[in-house]
């Protein structure tokens, strides 16, 4: 039996010009984009798909997720430093986005001499006497909170457990339904329910 | 460029082999198990589907070389760059066919308990895995071209050890240099888009879309050269 490839000589092999003329291009593109990143950076946004105060009760019951509030005031230092290094980070922003009603409560006192009713109501319901703070509010279990910004990765960690431990509530309620659940679970989901609308 | 033969005959490969099947059966049912326990992780657990697009593509050409399946599948009129790309594509539409299913399924989970996941939020899951897939699957190709058998997988996983290293070792040396490195490293490792960055309010992320797109097209076409260099005659093997 012949060798194939020595039958078919070099007919089984092309070289892939345009791919490669392709590739080099792209190395050059993307050294060209680099630099101009890094001489014009992007301004870090925030990728969190946050929702208006009023229709995160409503979210939270069509989707069975916990609420998260942050509260946060523009002159906050590390209130910017934690939409800059999680909120702006796509894939910590990607995991609140899914895991979370995302809803963001920003303190107008210092700026406006007053708040909008809505964050004025939130800020006292949930004892917020200091920003950055984190809250997590599902049926079934206390809100969960967590004051100031611990850093990046702590933050991330806190999250990740705060969204485990109001999906065990949340089951126990069944989600979508908040105020399903036996007596014992949900003794407290009608309150919660409250504190969400 | 594309044979389906090709395509349906890795998918098919992958199908005869028991380990990667119980590898593949556990990472698609766990998360599933996962949501209809706990439907208030929403599609949480299905994370991305890195671990289903490994198993499916891993030695996808090294496995051919060792094997001698390479050497009798080019006496056939098929050109190695057909080859390395219906491979690339195969593994890539197979992992991301199994995600979607998958997907398909919480949602359907989620759905009968009362809490179906945002549209949005599906679809932006369906894309961003889609994109890893065809990433994924390219350096895995390159890889693969590399080393025989499952080869690939060590140099997945000692390039991404080593970026991660990098990574780590910028921070207690200072060393933004590194850092970047380290990062630029594992973007080439793992190249990967989050759709949802395009909705930023600052555009499109123009540096990640040409970096994923190069990283794509430079591995593709230095897995076709690596290939296309491979002696399979059976005198170069004698």
């Amino acid at each position: 039996m012949p060798p194939p490839d020595d039958a078919r000589g070099q007919g089984t092999r092309q070289t892939p010009t345009v791919l490669l003329a392709l590739a080099a291009l792209l190395l050059v593109a993307r050294v060209v984009v680099g630099v101009m990143d890094a001489r014009h950076p992007r301004e870090k946004a925030d990728l969190v798909a946050w929702q208006p105060i009023a229709e995160a009760g409503s979210r939270a019951a069509q989707t069975g997720r916990p609420v998260l509030y942050e509260f946060s005031a523009a002159w906050c230092g590390p209130c910017q430093a934690m939409k800059r290094e999680v909120f702006a980070d796509p894939d910590a922003a990607a995991e609140i986005s899914r895991s979370f009603v995302p809803v963001q409560v920003v303190d107008r006192q210092r700026e406006d001499g007053h708040n909008p009713p809505d964050v004025q109501e939130l800020e006292e319901r949930y004892h917020i006497d200091g920003f950055p703070m984190l809250v997590v509010v599902a049926p079934g279990i206390e809100p969960q909170t967590l004051n100031g910004y611990p850093g990046a990765d702590e933050t991330r960690r806190w999250l990740q457990g705060a969204m485990m431990r109001a999906s065990v509530g949340g089951a126990r309620l069944q989600p979508g339904s908040p105020l399903g659940g036996d007596g014992a679970n949900g003794a407290n989901a009608p309150d919660t329910l409250r504190r969400l609308r | 460029m594309i044979h389906s033969t090709l395509i349906q005959a890795l998918l098919r490969q992958r199908a005869a082999s028991p380990v990667r099947m119980a590898l593949l059966l556990f990472m698609f049912f766990a998360p599933i198990l996962i949501t209809a326990s706990a439907p208030g992780l929403g599609l949480g657990p299905l994370g991305n589907g890195y671990g289903i697009v490994i198993v499916i593509a891993a030695g996808m050409i090294g496995q051919d070389v060792s094997s001698g399946v390479l050497q009798l599948l080019l006496a056939r009129p098929i050109r190695r760059d057909t080859y390395v790309l219906s491979r690339w594509l195969g593994a890539a539409l197979g992992g991301f066919g199994l995600i979607a299913v998958q997907a398909g399924l919480c949602t359907l989970v989620l759905w009968m308990r009362g809490a179906p996941p945002d549209t949005r939020d599906l679809a932006l899951l369906l894309g961003d895995n889609l994109l890893l897939a065809l990433g994924l699957c390219a350096v895995l190709a390159l890889c693969s071209s590399l080393l025989g058998g499952l080869g690939d997988l060590a140099i997945l996983f000692l390039a991404t050890l080593a970026a991660k290293l990098m990574e780590g070792a910028s921070q207690l040396a200072h060393s933004p240099i590194l850092g970047r490195v380290g990062t630029e490293l594992e973007n080439v490792c793992i190249p990967q888009i989050h759709l949802f960055e395009f909705m930023s309010p600052s555009g499109p992320p123009w540096f990640a879309i040409v970096s994923y797109v190069s990283t794509v097209v430079l591995c593709l076409a230095l897995a076709i050269v690596v290939v296309n260099r491979k002696e399979l005659s059976y005198a170069a093997a004698g």
